[in-house]
């Protein structure tokens, strides 16, 4: 029983599919975040956009520790990307969360995973964190970007945002979900990928 | 006496150890791009930033160096003229060059680690660095794919161009169905078959892989991590309070 829930090479190799396919997508949205007013609104568009992969993904998900591998590999991508250390954080409390939840569900139930793609979906939060934990830090290496940027971003995100965001990515984390299942009956299961 | 494919691995090793160019794509995400780091490392950054350039002519990538240089112009171009410009253009003009400025050196990097560096030889260097196989396995296989999407969402962009269906042209949630789902699809099944290849060639099995290409330190990696180390001890003591110059 033990062997049989030990990751193998065709399990790893299908974090580093989907993980891949998630990743580009997000890159793909996450370039919106240059302008102002959509900088908020990532945290709606990512987890709604990124819950098609991942529920393709959840799909192979039969054993523990994947989910959890791939928000770690999510945490360094974004450590390379120069979105700093703190998504790394974030990642592994929002794996562990996911992998519980799917994990409660005996990799079976579609409520919990559902329900666990919005618990993952908080990693992103970690992105935003370092404009809240230090405000006047966060604003004076972005002086480049010109008063504006600055002013239009601070009307965006006052400090009261920080937990608005995090449900934000909870939420839409769940509706995405929603969306990959309905994506997954229409689309995928026919095409013989579920 | 050596086997005549480890000549032409020694021919074919690269500039530069795959650890030491992680190590620089990290310093220059977390220094350039992340803006870490006061005035004292200003210089230290512009310095940084010609780095990746000169890796790119040194293994001969003309296009990407142009390429790099031409979206670097760009970037200082705009701040350059942006003074001159009328109002709302001015602010564009600023974010965009800023923007531009900021992140092309990091892109550029990341390009050319990617270009450079062979599926073999970044899991010979991630096991030589005592990384699990959790970690690297997927990490390589997303290494190889990242080219190979995004030319298949280029490709199936066209395609639905050609049907109408662009960003501009109709409903966001269609253009994400009719893109998404072909893209993700087709990106599975590449996988699928890289996946089984990768299997038949005995990745992921329980015993140690050897692996035939040269990668290790070198005169140059040494400067350069050096160089990398130089960069994290100056913040350091920028930190502290010391002031070098």
């Amino acid at each position: 029983m033990k062997n049989e829930n030990k990751l193998k090479g065709r399990d790893l190799i299908n974090i580093g599919i989907y993980g891949a396919i998630y990743f580009v997508i997000l890159f793909a949205v996450a370039m919106l975040g240059m302008i102002p007013i959509f900088l908020p609104l990532l945290s709606v568009l990512v987890p709604i956009v990124g819950g098609i992969p991942f529920m393709l993904f959840l799909t192979k998900v039969k054993k523990p520790g994947m989910i959890f591998i791939t928000a770690m590999i999510m945490g360094i991508l974004m450590l390379l990307t120069g979105m700093g250390p703190w998504p790394l954080l974030t990642c592994a409390i929002a794996g562990i969360l996911a992998e519980l939840c799917v994990g409660s569900g005996k990799y079976k139930s579609a409520k919990k995973a559902v329900l666990s793609y919005g618990l993952f979906s908080m990693w992103i939060f970690g992105n935003y964190l370092p404009l809240f934990t230090d405000y006047e830090g966060y604003f004076a290496q972005r002086a480049d970007y010109g008063q504006a940027y600055i002013d239009a971003v601070q009307k965006l995100m006052p400090l009261w945002m920080a937990p608005v965001l995090l449900a934000a990515c909870f939420i839409c984390g769940i509706l995405g979900g929603l969306l990959g299942r309905a994506l997954l009956k229409k689309h995928f299961e026919k095409a013989g990928l579920a | 006496m050596a086997y005549s494919s480890e000549k032409t691995q020694e021919k074919r090793r690269g500039f530069l150890d795959p650890r030491t160019k992680l190590a620089l794509v990290l310093v220059l995400a977390l220094f350039v791009m992340g803006g870490l780091g006061g005035d004292m490392l200003k210089p230290v950054k512009t310095g940084l930033s010609a780095l990746p350039f000169l890796l790119l002519l040194i293994e001969r990538q003309w296009k990407r160096f142009a390429r790099g240089i031409v979206m670097l112009a760009v970037g200082y171009g705009l701040l350059f003229i942006m003074p001159y410009l009328p109002g709302a253009l001015n602010y564009i003009a600023l974010l965009c060059g800023g923007i531009l400025t900021r992140f092309v050196v990091t892109i550029v990097m990341g390009e050319y680690l990617i270009s450079t560096t062979s599926v073999s030889e970044f899991i010979s260097a991630m096991e030589r660095l005592h990384m699990p196989q959790a970690i690297t396995i997927p990490m390589s296989v997303m290494f190889r794919l990242f080219p190979t999407i995004g030319a298949e969402w280029k490709s199936i962009r066209r395609a639905m161009g050609m049907r109408g269906i662009y960003l501009s042209g109709t409903k966001a949630g269609q253009v994400l169905e009719y893109q998404m789902v072909p893209m993700i699809t087709s990106s599975v099944r590449i996988g699928e078959e890289l996946s089984a290849s990768a299997l038949t060639r005995g990745l992921g099995a329980p015993v140690k892989r050897t692996n035939i290409c040269r990668i290790g330190c070198r005169v140059q990696d040494g400067l350069l991590l050096f160089l990398c180390l130089a960069v994290i001890a100056i913040w350091i003591l920028e930190l502290c309070g010391v002031t070098l110059w």
